[in-house]
């Protein structure tokens, strides 16, 4: 095989992947194999670049705008927080969207995001 | 010239930053080296804010020619006649005030990374250290042509960056009569948000059904069907704007022709009283050298952002070729900012760049001014693809249309403006 045909194989499949999920196919079809991703990164970077992605809802830092209905993350208690994202993985409490992406993140990576906010100033 | 004009004059770059206004030449130098972002939406503006955020050392210029920034999410309820222009503007000056990031207003030319410049249309080039790219898109004209002549696009606004064209195509529903049509056309994926056209169609059916209640909606489509969330809008158009929107899968329009309100598609003409024809999409121009899938799109290492075709340049958000079931998202840039803004940090400290990124995003959808839907996904990164890759189980849409999402999405609006801007 020349070395750019897996590369063009790839590009193929990542399109094919894109076009069924802009049609509304299943994004993850029985025969995909699951990804095998990066160990988390919990270094204190990494734990910031993690918790980065709670901000465009909950604010940068965990403070969102003044007077937000969207909930403060910084400076919450420890417990509570982890406690809430367990329940959102876990399907245990009712939400709109964070059910969906808590599922996204390992029991460590949510300690960790627990600890990160929790330690944040009010 | 006497000789200490000279002087100045040859002073290199710090010579060039002072013909530049704004820049004082009695600045020093930081001791981290010069970041230049090339474009202030959502992925550059957030690029900009989190590299002093992360490290106060480096020394970060944005270069924007607008003079304040207008959000694409929320821009169809303008259109829509449910918010004003001002309701989705938000000034660039906190970035300075408040995070030390120098604003240069101009449009960048181009990125030179050989002689690591970025050139001006207006000013003197902006040497760099590294430059992070967001470009968002352009359109491909030669697959629209009509729409290349800036009189036909004031005819028939495009509408998809959000600005003058938003109020201009506003403007144009509200002259046009009870029992008019709105052509939309909307471009084969990928394209920049892919709801937005659906979403466009439910704020404009909004407006009519108050205002104008015998108009009609035609959304032709180049997909074979709509192209997200396919059973929430087709629900939305039919429970709350009964017979408004006739919707036509596998219709691509290929030309316009204002004089007649005609939309070309390849079979058949369609007409219409107002013409909302989007064209195919490509990276953001500037970013030109560094497209390198399919002509279109540009390619990254997903640890640094760094350009597949170029060292020391990168480039976030819309322009690039994406991972599988990755969005183009006003989202999806920040969160690429955030990851691309970490990892230049860490390079020009010497350090290494994150290696386990995770990227969210998050877009919700208007169906009426009261009514919204979402979609969701969570994506980290596969080492031995070496691309991101959604996590399975994770992410999803809304399971039907609601108040609290929309007041959710209002929310999300007014949080990532700070989180982008402020």
């Amino acid at each position: 095989m020349p070395p750019g045909a897996a590369s063009i194989d790839l590009r193929a499949a990542r399109a094919i992947c894109l076009l069924a999920a802009f049609a509304g196919a299943p994004a993850f079809p029985q025969s995909r194999p699951t990804p095998r991703f990066a160990p988390p990164n919990l270094s204190p970077a990494g734990v910031r670049a993690l918790a980065a992605n709670c901000a465009q809802c909950h604010g940068t830092e965990g403070h969102p705008a003044a007077g937000s209905t969207l909930a403060a993350l910084a400076g919450r208690p420890r417990a509570e927080l982890a406690a809430r994202l367990a329940a959102f993985k876990a399907g245990t409490a009712r939400a709109t969207v964070m059910d969906q992406l808590a599922k996204g993140y390992s029991d460590e990576e949510i300690a960790a995001l627990a600890d990160y906010f929790a330690s944040r100033g009010r | 010239m006497d000789t200490r004009r000279r002087r100045f004059l040859g002073m290199g770059a710090a010579g060039v930053l002072a013909a530049v206004p704004g820049f004082a030449l009695a600045a020093p130098a930081r001791p981290r080296g010069r970041v230049v972002v090339v474009g202030g939406g959502y992925g550059g503006a957030t690029a900009a804010k989190y590299l002093r955020l992360l490290d106060p050392a480096i020394d970060v210029v944005l270069v924007e020619p607008n003079a304040a920034f207008v959000s694409c999410p929320l821009s169809n309820l303008v259109i829509g006649g449910f918010r004003g222009m001002d309701d989705i503007t938000r000034p660039y000056g906190t970035l300075a005030s408040a995070h030390g990031v120098r604003i240069v207003r101009d449009r960048a030319s181009a990125i030179d990374a050989e002689r690591r410049q970025v050139r001006l249309e207006h000013g003197e080039a902006i040497p760099f250290d590294r430059a992070i790219v967001a470009p968002g898109v352009d359109f491909l004209w030669d697959e629209m042509p009509a729409l290349r002549d800036p009189a036909v696009r004031a005819r028939a606004p495009i509408a998809w960056k959000a600005g003058p064209e938003t109020a201009e195509l506003r403007r144009r529903l509200e002259a046009m009569p009870d029992g008019g049509v709105l052509v939309i056309a909307v471009p084969e994926t990928p394209f920049r948000c892919p709801p937005a056209p659906y979403e466009r169609a439910c704020q404009a059916a909004a407006y009519f059904r108050r205002a104008k209640p015998r108009a009609k909606i035609l959304v032709v489509d180049a997909n074979g069907d709509v192209a997200a969330e396919p059973a929430l809008f087709k629900r939305a158009w039919a429970e709350l704007y009964p017979g408004m929107v006739d919707y036509r899968p596998n219709s691509k329009a290929v030309d316009v022709d204002v004089a007649t309100g005609t939309v070309k598609l390849e079979l058949e003409d369609v007409k219409g009283d107002v013409l909302n024809v989007i064209p195919p999409m490509k990276a953001g121009s500037v970013a030109d050298p560094f497209v390198t899938a399919n002509g279109k799109w540009c390619e990254v290492d997903w640890l640094t952002y760094e350009s597949r075709a170029a060292k020391g340049v990168h480039i976030v958000g819309d322009a690039l070729f994406p991972g599988p079931v990755m969005p183009k998202s006003g989202h999806m840039a920040n969160a690429q900012a955030k990851a691309c803004a970490a990892a230049v940090a860490a390079l020009l400290a010497g350090e290494a760049p994150n290696p386990a990124p995770t990227l969210t995003s998050t877009c919700y959808s208007f169906l009426s001014p009261e009514l919204a839907v979402h979609v969701a996904s969570v994506h980290k990164y596969d080492p031995a693809e070496r691309t991101m890759k959604a996590v399975p189980g994770s992410g999803g849409v809304s399971p039907a249309m609601s108040a609290q999402e929309a007041a959710f999405g209002y929310e999300w609006a007014r949080n990532i403006w700070a989180d982008t801007l402020a």
